[in-house]
């Protein structure tokens, strides 16, 4: 009998059926760890990326949040790199996420994780994130690890750094006091350093190492009766972004002009005066080191419902991007080059250095800076500042550098 | 036993037998989770507890007590960092909040066993928002608020989450990121509630100043409202209505806002000056109001509340009142200071010697008020009798802003760095 090709026997379509039966659960198997990579890819992507105010990505971040938290394919390690480059939204859904899987984790991922922090390319949130994993309850660790985070390029980390060895019980001297300078970024730990030094009889130039910008022309007062001037564009604004600003101007009571204000130190009580008689005694007062800070309410007679404008200039050798930092404790607009990039209407809220940070580009050769100090007609003790302090950094704190 | 046209009982039918394992499965699975999702009579979900009220009235809790000798103290846990927000239970988790690292930006979010205190899990965020704040504050202010399934966390900075109640993130938002003139740099302390599934937050301050309430599932935004832009501390609280709908009371130095919680609409408004630091309550068809002292509004009536008395002496100053029964109880600086809910006449005073600065809103368990200092010093106040009398003062040993919880017979306490389980049993 003549075998007929298109009438297979039984026997073929057995095998045929097997066959097909083996590639299709191979591929099925093959693929499907492929497929769900790009999923979980996918999924963490859409994490990363999410923006404020978008209500439709939060709605689908919950869903996967939802979907992730019991992944059994996602791994640790894959969530805390996917915060390098995140949005800072996207990196707090990923570190969410990150605190779980580290729950469910076993002691063998110690291997991985301290891997992770070794990877200085890294997100430094997700490595900071990582280190108090690794050391909240192991301060021998934590402790020499610290010791060689002097320089991390996460400032957590180097914050940290800097607080153990400032923290330490043991005299610090002068050529670790001036590392510690030279890796410190925190203001407060800038400070407490260079207050350090000062004691070991080596002067450091505050305004100068962060950067602050002393040297004003100050104009006013102009009128903000009623606090409702903060977005009233006075002539002095307009003229000075068109580089013409004229010698006086019509100001609140009558006809202002420019004077000079230099920023100084913030005034300590130092102690009691000593005046003969136990009863009565002055408290002793002394300004402290340069820390950019003008007081406008000396200069300008504690004038109430006012508005003065500040003007200066610096000059960079080359192109910069940096940021420009402010402390006020007024309403305060800032424009550099005739862009504002500072606008507060908050009066009396508190004061910080750095309490306003934006990044900006400076050109090279001159820059101009105006700021715009706003003081309101309150009368609590605690609401009679009228002051500010800034100054010009890189991204990490780091004073730039001006040309001589 | 049902049966399916087959003929078989459902349970002996062929296709049972993939069933019932899987439905035993699912079943397991809800035995094995480990946290209970059902509220119960004893949590205190939300700042100031059960109706904001701070009253367990069917707890006993030990009149006396010691941080240092650990005389009637269940457990304590050190947490890293520092919180003045106050506690919440859900079930058998104690939850508390906790800030750390540089400027404060790192947020946390713990959750401790109540009956042994130890840590159940831990989850943490970095601030978006402004983390900065008077030195007695910190960026972990808010209480924490839950609605049995879900726990909320709020901080100063402006960062609100929602976690499970294993401590998975729920979702996430920085609402100082949707609104970047959100913030107030000597802190914010305002405590989300949770009604019908909606999450609200009071964000008002200079800038950006609003009540936002969110989609407790997914933390989209179900309405917002513009609030004056002022600096306000004072949190939301709930209130049932005569008609039955239960409405958000917002207070701000310009008014008092019933609001509708899945919409935000107004039900009605009072244009009187409350206090931006410390929170209304209600009680009996009464809402008492910290304005003018005490403001008590007739919530018997449809329609705008009237005033039924208001009293300056009852200054609840930076605390919030408690209203157990009769009685209104406010702290003015250091004085107790006792109230009849009905007239508003001042009942009886008591001064509380040795304490600073108070700062936690007392609360009331049984007969005896409790109430901590700045400093860590707990007075307990006899409330049966005729006047109020301090029967012990206890030293905690830890600074105390944030208010206590009381769930069963026990009270935690919110140390600004460790957490406190005081019960005698």
């Amino acid at each position: 009998m003549i075998k007929n090709p298109l009438y297979p026997s039984w026997k073929q379509h057995c095998f045929r059926a097997i066959v097909r039966a083996g590639t299709l659960a191979a591929c099925l198997t093959m693929s499907a760890p492929v497929c769900m990579a790009d999923v979980l890819s996918d999924q963490l992507s859409t994490l990363r990326s999410i923006q404020p105010g978008d209500e439709k990505g939060l709605q689908q971040a919950a869903s996967i949040a939802k979907q992730l938290s019991s992944s059994k394919e996602l791994s640790l390690i894959q969530v805390l790199s996917a915060m390098k480059g995140a949005s800072p939204i996207g990196k707090n859904w990923l570190v969410g996420l990150a605190n779980g899987l580290h729950r469910r984790s076993s002691a063998t991922q110690t291997a991985e994780l301290e891997k992770f922090l070794a990877d200085k390319t890294q997100d430094g949130e997700a490595r900071y994130t990582v280190f108090r994993w690794l050391t909240d309850n192991n301060e021998e660790r934590k402790a020499q690890w610290l010791d060689e985070m002097l320089f991390d390029p996460s400032l957590e980390i180097r914050f940290d750094a800097v607080a153990r060895a400032l923290a330490s019980s043991e005299e610090i001297d002068q050529a670790r006091l001036t590392t510690l300078l030279d890796a410190a970024r925190h203001p407060e730990q800038v400070a407490a350093v260079i207050a350090r030094l000062g004691k070991a009889g080596v002067e450091v130039d505050e305004a100068k190492h962060f950067g602050f910008l002393t040297r004003w022309d100050f104009i006013g007062p102009f009128d903000n009766i009623g606090s409702k001037n903060f977005d009233k564009v006075y002539p002095v604004e307009t003229d000075w972004t068109r580089n013409q600003l004229a010698d006086s101007y019509e100001g609140k009571t009558g006809k202002v002009t420019w004077i000079e204000g230099t920023s100084e130190g913030p005034e300590k009580i130092v102690g009691l005066a000593k005046n003969g008689e136990e009863k009565g005694r002055t408290e002793k007062k002394e300004k402290g080191p340069d820390q950019g800070l003008v007081d406008l309410a000396k200069l300008f007679n504690n004038e109430k419902g006012c508005i003065v404008y500040g003007k200066t200039t610096v000059n960079v050798p080359s192109d910069v991007d940096c940021e420009i930092r402010v402390g006020c404790i007024n309403a305060q607009k800032v424009w550099v080059n005739g862009e504002l990039v500072i606008a507060n209407e908050v009066y009396h809220t508190g004061m910080q250095i750095d309490q306003y940070a934006v990044p900006v580009r400076l050109k090279a050769g001159e820059n101009r800076i105006l700021i715009k100090v706003c003081q309101n007609e309150q009368k609590e003790a605690w609401a009679q500042q009228f002051t500010f302090q800034s100054r010009l950094c890189d991204s990490t704190g780091k004073a730039i550098t001006l040309a001589p | 036993m049902a049966l399916i046209r087959s003929g078989y009982p459902i349970m002996k039918h062929p296709i049972a037998r993939w069933i019932r394992p899987s439905v035993l499965c699912v079943f397991g699975a809800s035995l094995s989770t480990t946290f209970s999702t059902l509220s119960r009579a004893e949590d205190w979900t939300q700042f100031r507890g059960p109706r904001a009220i701070g009253v367990a009235p069917n707890a006993s809790l030990p009149e006396k007590f010691d941080g240092q000798s650990g005389q009637n103290i269940g457990w304590k846990a050190s947490i890293p960092g520092r919180s003045v927000g106050g506690v919440i239970v859900v079930g058998d988790q104690v939850i508390t909040t906790s800030s750390d690292g540089m400027d404060q930006r790192r947020i946390r979010l713990l959750s401790y066993d109540s009956a042994t205190g130890k840590q159940n899990w831990e989850q943490q965020w970095v601030a978006r928002g402004r983390p900065y704040c008077h030195p007695t504050s910190a960026n972990a202010a808010p209480t924490p608020a839950s609605d049995g399934k879900h726990i909320f966390a709020f901080f100063s900075s402006n960062d609100l989450a929602a976690v499970d109640l294993e401590g998975n993130l729920v979702w996430y938002r920085s609402l100082a990121s949707d609104f970047p003139k959100a913030g107030n740099d000597v802190g914010m302390s305002s405590s989300p509630v949770v009604v019908g599934g909606v999450v609200i937050v009071q964000v008002e301050c200079q800038g950006d100043s609003f009540a936002i309430g969110l989609n407790a599932e997914d933390g989209t935004t179900v309405w917002k409202l513009d609030r004056p832009r002022k600096a306000n501390w004072s949190s939301p609280t709930t209130v049932q209505l005569p008609n039955g709908k239960t409405a958000v009371i917002l207070q701000s130095s310009e008014d008092l806002m019933a609001i509708s919680p899945t919409d935000g609409q107004a039900f009605w408004r009072v244009p009187i000056a409350c206090s931006t630091t410390s929170s209304a309550a209600s009680e009996s068809g009464k809402l008492i109001v910290p304005s003018g002292g005490l403001t008590a509004l007739d919530l018997s009536s449809t329609g705008t509340p009237s005033e039924l008395w208001k009293e300056n002496k009852l200054n609840p100053n930076a605390c919030s009142p408690v209203v157990m029964g009769d009685k209104v109880y406010v702290v003015n600086r250091t004085v107790l200071v006792c109230g009849d809910v009905f007239t508003g006449k001042v009942l009886w005073q008591l001064r509380l010697p040795d304490a600073n600065q108070i700062w936690s809103s007392p609360v009331v368990a049984g007969n005896r008020l409790f109430l901590f200092s700045m400093e860590g010093a707990c007075f307990v106040v006899a409330l049966d009798g005729e006047q109020g009398a301090i029967v012990e003062t206890n030293k905690l040993g830890d600074e105390v802003l944030g208010s206590p919880a009381i769930s069963g017979n026990a009270m935690y306490v919110r140390g600004a760095t460790s957490l406190w389980k005081i019960t005698s049993q």
